[in-house]
């Protein structure tokens, strides 16, 4: 019994009910003219039975299937072996969510540099002047890239008065 | 315009210096994804999907051709001289290629392989040519009831082939159609799941969920794993040459690997994974001198014949139908949508450039990757050394600004970052993210087939079946999907002298 894979299932089977319960409430028309409640009634009916076929699966270990995994690779093939670290996910997300606060008042260049600075470090680089350079030096270059070369419009935040 | 005239007038096309060009890139940025583990093919179309959008169409689908074939090359090189697949297709290439590496074989493996794709792609690139547009034509007759049969059991057959769980593939399936309905419907103008943000109102863009699934996803897995320092096989320029022996053991499994990669490739599903994996196999029951699991030449031809070949016979339901059986193949489509070009039976009259230009530049591309892979094996097997640390964070900033690019929406960095953390969860749930994708784009599509066919046959679900093309697919559909528990139930019975 995987419990992620039962939370997943379970909380694809609320999805459905929510989504199933929206469609009803929209015009469904008849067949010979469909209204726009009608396909997505359908769909919300395939989520759930999915869904609900998944946590059935999960939790009645006699009627679980096999596993994408088991992609029916030859037992030769060398698989590394998983060292997970999972705060790295954690920190990355963090990261991520944190540029999207700081892209428009600080700019794409800045926001750039201090997210790769940020971004190497949690990839395990430690050095922190090196770290700032390659930051820096590709910041740069995507500046050059994206928004002289390729004319992006990408917010420069605090710049833009200083960049004309 | 006749397969031969449009042939030299797509070669007219793809030797302008501008698109020789985009195709030299699409090559190399292939082979560099190929050899990174990590980043596969379809990672690296979502992240440059963006840029296309400065460019011509005709250059964008080059540039992809390209680098679709790229990897396939790539992938190869890292499976044989360090034990490492580089993407998802060169897995079984590890195998036998590797261990013919440890014999002091790695040249000769990795010229069989690069032979074979060169071989296995120009096979399938003559298919795409012929089948295409006979394809193109047969599918004029084509009504809205067809195209809903060929995306439905394009998707039925999908969930079957990925080898996965079929309810997980059919909840990814459904989960992908639901997300499609997202925004305002096109008959009535209805809102739908909007939740009165003006923003939804054109829906869930395909590009931010396939750059979060298969960019953001792999990065974040990536980062989880620890990664050691590699030892590099070294291979000298004079080595690369197989014996005569060699190359006799290699010819037979390269055209059967073509003719299987070719076939494949035109049925929905990771083809070039699949394919490779049918090839070994075929390989190994024929195989006569017992060196299988020792670094065995046939299984190194073969699969390697096969992923190249699949690349190109993935091309013809894309080209000749407008409808994508792959993930990469919903991203390259994403090219011509965004240049407002519909892919179709009609591209092949109304945008003879791109489609004859496209396909002679994939003529022209595998050339180039022959000539170019061998010689610089050495160079393009060292680019596995860049360090982790700082190519992961690029690729994650090419994400950030191609996503953010194509509507200037911050709501589409967030879809990317959500879309990359179920992808996440997804991949250590053992989900299949192929037909969450394909799901995505196909259901509007499928919709709106629906809703024309009703009208049409005014509400009789029947025409679905009376129809000769679409109750052919409905019924191949069918046996797809109840074939196999119905094999399983009847065997035993069989075994038991039941039946």
């Amino acid at each position: 019994m995987n419990i992620g894979s039962i939370v997943f299932a379970g909380l694809m089977l609320a999805v459905g009910l929510v989504y199933g319960s929206m469609a009803m409430n929209m015009p469904r028309g008849s067949l010979a003219y469909p209204g726009p409640g009608l396909f997505p009634m359908v769909i919300g009916v395939f989520l759930i039975a999915t869904a609900l076929g998944c946590l059935l699966q999960e939790l009645l270990p006699r009627v679980r299937g096999k596993d994408a995994a088991a992609l029916s690779l030859p037992n030769e093939v060398p698989v590394a072996a998983e060292e997970r670290n999972v705060a790295k996910t954690v920190q990355l997300t963090a990261l991520l969510i944190g540029y999207i606060f700081v892209l428009k008042p600080l700019g794409f260049p800045l926001a750039v540099c201090a997210f790769l600075a940020l971004a190497i470090r949690i990839f395990g680089y430690r050095k922190w002047l090196p770290t700032l350079a390659m930051a820096a030096i590709i910041a740069s270059l995507s500046y050059v890239a994206f928004v002289v070369w390729l004319k992006l419009a990408l917010p420069l935040g605090i710049l833009e008065e200083m960049l004309g | 315009m006749d397969l031969f005239s449009g042939l030299i007038h797509g070669f007219s096309v793809a030797l302008t210096p501008m698109n020789l060009l985009f195709g030299f890139l699409g090559a190399v940025i292939g082979t560099i994804v190929g050899i990174l583990p990590g980043l596969g093919p379809l990672g690296a179309m979502a992240l440059l999907l963006s840029l296309t959008y400065g460019f011509d169409p005709v250059a964008g689908m080059i540039l992809f051709a390209g680098i679709y074939f790229g990897a396939m090359y790539g992938g190869s090189t890292t499976s044989i001289l360090l034990n490492i697949p580089g993407e998802a297709a060169s897995v079984i290439t590890v195998i036998e290629g590797y261990q013919m590496a440890r014999r002091g074989r790695a040249g000769a493996a990795l010229a069989v392989a690069a032979v074979g794709s060169f071989a296995a792609g120009t096979i399938s690139l003559i298919g795409l040519s012929f089948l295409a547009p006979t394809l193109a034509m047969a599918a004029l007759k084509f009504g809205p009831a067809e195209y809903l049969a060929v995306a439905l059991v394009g998707l039925v057959i999908m969930s079957r082939l990925t080898g996965g769980n079929l309810l997980k593939s059919l909840l990814m399936i459904a989960l992908g159609l639901a997300l499609g309905t997202v925004g305002m419907e096109t008959v009535a103008g209805y809102m739908r799941y909007t939740f009165h943000q003006p923003l939804l109102a054109q829906g869930i863009d395909f590009l931010p969920v396939a750059m979060g699934l298969f960019g953001i996803s792999e990065v974040l897995v990536t980062a989880e794993q620890a990664m050691g320092k590699v030892q590099l096989q070294k291979v000298r320029f004079r080595e690369l040459w197989p014996t005569f022996v060699e190359w006799k053991r290699s010819f037979w499994p390269m055209i059967r690997g073509s003719f299987i990669g070719f076939f494949v490739g035109l049925i929905p599903g990771p083809s070039p994974v699949i394919s490779t994996m049918v090839s070994y196999s075929m390989e190994r029951k024929l195989d006569k001198h017992g060196e299988f699991g020792k670094g065995a030449i046939e299984g190194v031809a073969g699969p390697e014949a096969a992923n190249n070949a699949s690349v190109g016979a993935a091309y013809v339901p894309l080209m000749a139908l407008g409808i994508p059986f792959t993930p990469a193949m919903a991203v390259v489509m994403a090219v011509l949508l965004i240049h407002g070009i519909n892919p179709g039976p009609l591209l092949m009259t109304e945008k003879p450039d791109l489609f004859w230009g496209v396909i002679a530049s994939m003529y022209i591309g595998n050339f180039m990757l022959l000539v170019f892979n061998l010689p610089l094996v050495g160079v393009f097997a060292n680019i596995i050394r860049t360090p982790l640390h700082l190519l992961m964070p690029i690729v994650l900033v090419l994400c950030l600004v191609g996503v953010y690019s194509v509507n200037n929406s911050m709501l589409d960095i967030w879809l990317m970052i959500g879309f990359g953390l179920l992808g996440y969860f997804l991949r250590r749930l053992n989900y299949d993210l192929a037909p969450l994708v394909l799901a995505l784009v196909l259901g509007p599509m499928m919709e709106r087939s629906f809703r024309e066919t009703m009208m049409i046959s005014r509400g009789d679900l029947s025409v679905f079946l009376n129809r000769p093309i679409s109750g052919t697919i409905f019924a191949v559909g069918a046996i797809v999907l109840v074939a196999p528990p119905l094999i399983a139930w009847i065997k035993p019975l069989f075994k038991r002298g039941e039946i």
